[in-house]
Parts: structure tokens; sequence; C-alpha cells
């Protein structure tokens, strides 16, 4: 009895113990990934099935993808990978290299071969480790859990090591008279040539077949001395050190992550503590690393050193992070966009305006979608100028410096209240559905005596997507100056008194008209919106909870309700089967919702919304069938 | 051929609302005038949103400088064929309107030029609709048709676009400089001067059934009056 209380007591410790050790696929993400998107299967898989999963059209592409095209018999159950884990998938750039991958738990290692089964195993002075290789791709399992994994050296790193190798050796600068024109002859190859290479295609592929073969039975072990491998050129030099830089790299990541227990979840605090939240999916984008690997900031980082670092510190702390939550009626996305204080300080400039009521009155209380932006230009020119200047002003390099007179000049001489007057930065868009428009047609007309035609313009109609785009302004009198200009040139622009109407603005047939009133500047393509609600809609314009929620996000909120606008979009447009999905959707409702906070000098946070009503088991299943439905009409 | 006519019949793809008219004139002696007009002025919204693109269902959309590049590669062809002169088009591209005519000497030089400018465009290979003729002239009467590859690359519609034809008008007007005795087709009409006779159809009417435009026409001897 006492043996048996020890056992129980010494097994409850052993697996609690192990538990706690155990690791999980999130901590197989290499520090440098930038990107992560983490998938909870196991919250997600409880609303969906993994059986009604591999019902779906898309799935089918997805299991045909992992099956290398044979998915008789096989689903994604058949994968191997363990759905009570999470799903990692993560992208990352440094100035050495790329990496590209996913982390998975793994629940049948036989199976899993079979997605995997052109991967060879390959030794690793790792212990504890299995890793498998395919071309650049690399598989690494270490218990239960599996890593897919490619890593790239970057086209600058491998530049740099080719060619200071390569003058080091006493050849110039290598060009390779790189001749564009051969490209184009080469991308449109006239019917005849096109035809040709497709008669010729397996002639080619033998003729290269055999000269391989000539070539690698010359270089046998009695030649390979003659072969002198110190004398490559430049192409097969440049090879040569991208697949040695390629298996660096890689050894460099794998010794991190199974040696040293270094990885983005323990490298990170803000993204292990995301990995906490109970959603159903996570996502995190580091932008202040993505400012360190830009491309462009290369040359930027080597020459202006001091420069670089400023902004880099300006950048820092820069990181996006949400969470997808698959609700019984709505799908929400959580995102904070986080900065440091410098940066944060230019947006709270920038965000810090009150909300523009008028532009309620040019929304149509039944609007199909409508987005409101607020930002205050002036303001945040004003923060950034103090912010910027002083940082590019310390810069002894002549051509920031003239930069810098350049912008101090502009800054003196132009009236920049005008400027941010006339422009202040916030806007309003809205879309009305899909209304006919008027357009001019030519119709032929026959004489009955002779039959000899003539032809006449007549007006015709033709269905169009309505839209509204408004700035806010406090100088309408600088665009009314553009346009009266414009009106002299040229008969298109015409002064309608309340209006201006631009014919033919629109893809050469339907006008465009422009309101200047209430402090906003209107272009828009509806003709009633102009001739009768010039001065807004009045009693018709957006109140209620919609115009509320307007008001109270800070400087972003936008609205689209997908239901009314697959109710109000033409049958005609779509096709017998497009009709058919559409149909399926067309009984629920589906409202998307953008919310922003207010922003301070650390993050604004938003809140993505997609709620929804009608007929339908779950969320996860509701958003299953709208992804499907998306597939199948993109296809 | 099917590279032409699809070129031809390219303009149904596009658009619903679509008037094509094509108008024969013969002379006595066998010679005469064709002209052929597409005009898609009606949906030049969705033409030009369409050319807007870069492609359409997997298919690169042409910009207006190909097509343009495209007809006048088919104008420079015709001109060169035996028998066939003042070879004019006319394009207006804010309203899509495309506008063909030229002479011919002979109903069979007309014929021949076309089948010429499809055998080239498909790399040389005979076809059999080769072998037929849409036109045939013996002095006193005139047999039309329709060739059946028309047929063919119109079938490829998607029944959607198909059924979108039926806004359309297709025209077909036969002119002589002799008064029309008889003609076979009962939808065709005649003109009071009895000059000429006119099919009116829609596209997707003529896709479903080609006999609609088939028909023969008797003349008398009697002259057209000066």
């Amino acid at each position: 009895m006492k043996n048996n209380i020890f056992f129980i007591l010494f097994s409850l410790v052993f697996l609690i113990n192990t538990n706690i050790n155990a690791q999980l696929s999130e901590d197989f993400i290499p520090k440098d990934a930038v990107t992560v998107f983490s998938i909870n299967n196991i919250a997600l898989l409880k609303k969906v099935s993994m059986d009604e999963l591999i019902q779906y059209d898309f799935m089918t592409e997805v299991q045909a993808e992992l099956f290398d095209g044979s998915t008789s018999g096989k689903s994604l159950k058949d994968s191997g990978i363990d759905f009570d884990q999470k799903l990692n998938v993560f992208y990352g750039k440094n100035q050495d290299y790329e990496v590209a991958g996913f982390s998975f738990g793994i629940n049948d290692k036989m199976k899993l071969f079979t997605v995997f089964d052109d991967f060879e195993r390959q030794e690793t002075q790792i212990k504890g480790i299995e890793l498998y290789s395919s071309y650049f791709n690399h598989l690494i399992i270490k218990g239960n859990i599996g890593m897919v994994l490619r890593v790239d050296p970057t086209y600058e790193k491998i530049s740099v090591l080719t060619d200071s190798i390569w003058m080091a050796r006493g050849y110039g600068y290598f060009y390779d008279g790189y001749d564009n024109s051969y490209d184009e002859k080469l991308i449109e190859p006239d019917d005849e040539e096109e035809e040709s290479m497709k008669e010729d295609g397996n002639f080619q592929e033998e003729e290269i077949f055999e000269e391989t073969e000539e070539m690698l039975d010359s270089i046998s072990s009695e030649n390979l001395n003659d072969f002198d491998l110190m004398n490559k050129n430049y192409w097969e030099m440049r090879d040569s050190i991208t697949n040695e830089l390629q298996y660096d790299y890689f050894v460099k990541i794998l010794d991190e992550i199974y040696l040293n227990n270094i990885h983005l979840k323990n490298n990170d605090e803000k993204f292990a503590s995301q990995l906490l939240h109970e959603s159903d999916g996570i996502f995190y984008l580091d932008n202040s690393r993505n400012f360190n690997n830009a491309k462009g900031l290369w040359y930027f980082q080597s020459i202006m050193p001091e420069l670089y670092t400023d902004f880099q510190q300006l950048y820092t702390g820069n990181v996006m992070l949400g969470d997808i939550m698959l609700n019984e009626n709505s799908v929400d996305i959580y995102f904070e966009a986080n900065y440091g204080e410098s940066l944060g300080t230019i947006y709270e400039k920038l965000n810090g305006t009150k909300f523009d009521k008028n532009v309620l009155k040019y929304i149509h209380q039944n609007s199909t979608g409508f987005f409101t932006y607020n930002i205050n230009l002036k303001e945040g020119y004003n923060q950034a100028y103090d912010i910027i200047i002083p940082i590019l002003s310390q810069e002894k390099d002549p051509r920031v410096s003239s930069n810098v007179l350049m912008a101090e000049l502009i800054n003196e001489f132009v009236d920049v209240d005008a400027v941010f007057d006339t422009y202040k930065g916030s806007m309003f868009g809205s879309f009305n559905g899909i209304k006919k428009v008027k357009t001019t047609k030519i119709e032929f007309f026959y004489d009955e005596e002779t039959f000899e035609y003539g032809e006449k313009e007549i007006q015709g109609e033709e269905d169009m997507p309505i839209f509204t785009l408004g700035f806010s302004t406090n100088r309408s009198d600088i665009p009314e100056k553009v346009l009266n200009h414009f009106g002299r040139m040229t008969s298109r622009f015409k002064n309608m008194g309340t209006y201006w109407i631009i014919e033919d603005a629109i893809f050469n047939s339907v006008p465009l008209y422009i309101i200047s009133n209430n402090d906003l500047l209107i272009f828009t393509n509806d003709e009633d919106l102009a001739k009768n609600h010039n001065a807004g809609y009045g009693s018709q314009s957006l109140k209620g909870p919609k115009a509320k929620a307007a008001k109270k996000s800070k400087f972003m909120y936008a609205y689209f309700d997908w239901g009314l606008a697959l109710n109000n979009l033409p049958k005609e447009m779509f096709d017998t089967k497009q009709n058919e999905i559409l149909d399926a959707m067309r009984g629920k409702s589906g409202v998307i919702e953008l919310k922003s906070s207010k922003t301070t000098k650390e993050k604004t946070s938003f809140d993505v919304s997609y709620k929804f009503e009608g007929d339908f088991e779950n969320s996860g299943k509701y958003l299953l069938d709208l992804v499907n439905s998306i597939y199948v009409l993109s296809k | 051929m099917k590279k032409l006519f699809f070129l031809l019949f390219l303009p149904l793809i596009f658009t619903s609302c679509i008037e094509i008219i094509d108008d024969i004139s013969i002379n006595s002696d066998g010679s005469g005038n064709f002209k052929y007009v597409v005009n898609l002025s009606d949906s030049k919204l969705k033409v030009n949103s369409i050319l807007a693109l870069d492609s359409l269902d997997g298919k690169k959309v042409p910009s207006i400088e190909e097509i343009k590049n495209i007809v006048a590669e088919y104008q420079d062809k015709l001109e060169q064929k035996e028998g066939i002169s003042n070879v004019k088009v006319e394009t207006d591209y804010v309203n899509f309107i495309l506008k063909f005519q030229c002479d011919f000497k002979s109903v069979n030089d007309l014929q021949n030029a076309i089948k010429e400018i499809a055998i080239e465009k498909d790399r040389k290979q005979e076809l059999k609709e080769m072998q037929e003729n849409w036109l045939s002239w013996d002095g006193s009467k005139l047999i039309r048709s329709v060739p059946t590859l028309t047929t063919e690359t119109t079938q490829k519609l998607k029944k959607e676009e198909a059924d979108a034809l039926k806004m359309g008008t297709y025209t077909s007007i036969t002119r002589f400089d002799r008064l029309i005795d008889k003609v076979e087709n009962p939808k065709a009409t005649l003109s009071k001067s009895n000059l000429a006779c006119m099919i009116k159809t829609n596209p997707h009417a003529l896709i479903q059934n080609l006999s609609i435009l088939e028909n023969t026409i008797y003349l008398t001897n009697t002259k057209k009056p000066q």
C-alpha cells in the first residue's frame, strides 16, 4: 500500500515536471523571426471538426500540396501533425539571412513522412534531434515537435563576400554585361518561336543532359587536380559562397535553438506574453527590426552610421501584436500598434484631432460601407519637424546637410498654414452600392428606303459602383481656384453653381462631381448627391449608433455591411456557380467594423470585428464558409 | 482561321450590348464593297474597366495600343491580297466603334483574302473550314451563309455570357445594283427601293442557329434607277 502511494505520488510529480519542462511548438521559432502567426488548433478545432474541415473545396488544394498532388484516401488527418499543439508560421530577415518556416506538434512520425516523403535523413552533431533535408528545406524533429526551416543568405551579403574575394584574387569589379533587351525577347517569343521551342523542348533537354554527363565523366578522380577549384569563374564562386553561407547560418540557428535554447519566445517578452493569450490565434510583427533590416537602408547604415542609429532609436519598440477570436456571432481581431516615445509623440499629435462632424452629413444612413479618418497633418508635421530635423542637423554629410537646409527654407518660405488648412489630413469615404449611371452611346439608324444607315448619339445607362471621397479643408477657395483654371482651359470642367462636373472623367465614360461645401472638398460619381444633396443628406444622413461609433473611434473608423452589399449587387454581375455560392452567403448578414483607440505616446489599439447573423452552426463554420466562398469565386 | 474569328467575335466575350453590322454590296459584274461595323459604345464603361486590367480570367487583356497594332496588321495584310482594294479602317476608341470596309473584284477574291489571312495567322495550317464558301454569286443569285467556325468559337462562351448577348443586335445587309426578285429566308426584309435586303437578329440567336442568316437572293434584270 505504502509502495503504491509512493509510486502514485512519484508518477504525479514526474508527470507535472514533465509537463512543465516539456517543450511546445512555439519554443521552436528562431529569434530572427520578425513576423509570426500562431494558430491555436485546440481552440479552433473545437469549433470546426477535422472531418468538416477536410470537406471544404479549398482544403483539396491544401491537401494536394501536402501530399504532392496525390490526395487519394489522404487528408490532413493523415499528415501525422498533432492538432493539440499550436501551429506557428514564421518569417524573418536580418542583414545576413532570411529565415522562413513553421513549427508544429507531431503525433505520428510515420504518417508525417508521407507528407515529407522527399526529405532524407542527415547527420547532425546535435544530440536529441533528427535532421532531414530536401534541397534547401530542412525538417528538424525533437521529441514530438517538428520545425520546417529554410535559411537563405541575403543577396547583399553574398554580393559583398563574392565581390571582395573576387577582387582580392586580382580581378577588377565584376560586370556581367547583362543585356535587358535579351530578356524582353525571351519573355515574349512570337508564336512561331514559341511553337518551335515547344517542338524542340525534348531535344534540348536531352542535349543538355548529355553535355552534363560528358562534363561529369571528364571530372573523374584521376583528372580532378586538373579541374582547378581555385579558379572558379565569378558565378561558380558565388554559388559556392551561397551554399556555404546557407549551411553556416542554418547551423547557427540550429545551435541557437537546440543547443543554447535561444528562440523568439525567450528573446522577446512581448511575444512570450502574447502567446499566453487564450485566443484562437495570435500574430506578431516587429516593425523595428523590419526597419533595421530594410534593404534600402544598408547603404545608409554604412555611410551614415550615427544617423542610422538615431533613426533606429526612433523606431525602437515598434511592434504590432494581435489576437484573433472566434466568438459565437463574431470574429474579432484585436491588435496594438506599439512604438517608442519619439515616434509616439508624432503619432499622438498627428491623431490628436477632433472628429469633423460635417462628414456625417455626406454619408447616407443606408450606406453599405464608409470610413472616417481623422488626422491633424499640421500638428503631425510640426512635431515630426521638431524631432527629425534636429537628428538630421547633427549629420555632417553634405547631401543630408543640404537637404536639411532645403527643408528649413521651405518651412520658412512656404505658407505652411495655407498648405495644411487646404489639406488638413482628415477624410472620409463611402460606398453606396451599385447604381445606374448615365452614359452616352452611339446608335445606328436605318433608312427604310435604302437601308443606308447613319449614327446618332443617345443616352444610355450602365451599372456602376457609387463612391464618395471627401477631404476636410479650411481653404475651399484654393481648390476653387484650380477648378476655375481648368474650367477656362477645357469644356469638360463645368461649374454648375453648387457643384462642379468633370465630363467623362471615369473610364472616359462617366462624369465625376466635385462639391465644395461645409469645409469639405468632395469627389463623387453619385449624381444624386451632387445635384440634390450638395449641402448634405439632411434627415437621411448618418446618425444613431453608427454615427456615434464613428465619432467615438478616435482616428479611424470603418464600417462595411457585407450582407447588404451582397443583396444590392446585381445577380447579372456573377455567373451561375458564383451566384449559387453567394446565395448561400446571402441568407446571412455580415458587418465588418474597425475601431481605433485614442493614440497615446506608447500605442494605438484597433479592434476589427466581423459580426454576422443568420443560419450557421458556429463562427468557425461561418468563417470557413466565407473563406470557401472567396476561394471558389477567385478560382 | 480560329484566331481570326476569335478576333472578330472577341467583343462578344467582352460585352453584352454589342451591335454588329455586316453590309455587302454586289455589282452585276460580281465586284463590290464589304463593310463590317462593331459598336460597343453601349458598354464602353465595361470595356474601359476591362482594358484597365492586366488580365481577365487568366488571359492577358490587350492595351489600346496593342489593339491598334492588330487592326493595322490586318489592314496591311488585306491590302496586299489579290482583288482587294481601298481597305479602310475607322476606329473610335472613345466609343469603341470599329468600322472596316474594302472593295473586292469578286466575291471569291473576298473569300480567298479572308481565308489566306486566317491560314497565315493559324501558322499555315489547313483547316477543313477552308473548303467551305460562305458567299456564292452566279450573276443572278447570291447565296450567303455563316462560317461554321463562328459557332465553334462562340459556343465556348459561358452560358451567362451567351445569355447576355440577347441584348445585342446583329444586322446583315446585302445590296445590289439590280432589283431583288425574291429571297428565301423568311426573316429577311426588303428595302422600299427593292435594292437591299436586311436580316436583323441578336448575337445570341445567331450562335444558337447559324441558318438565321442563310439566304439565297434572286435578282431581276432591272437595273437600279439612276
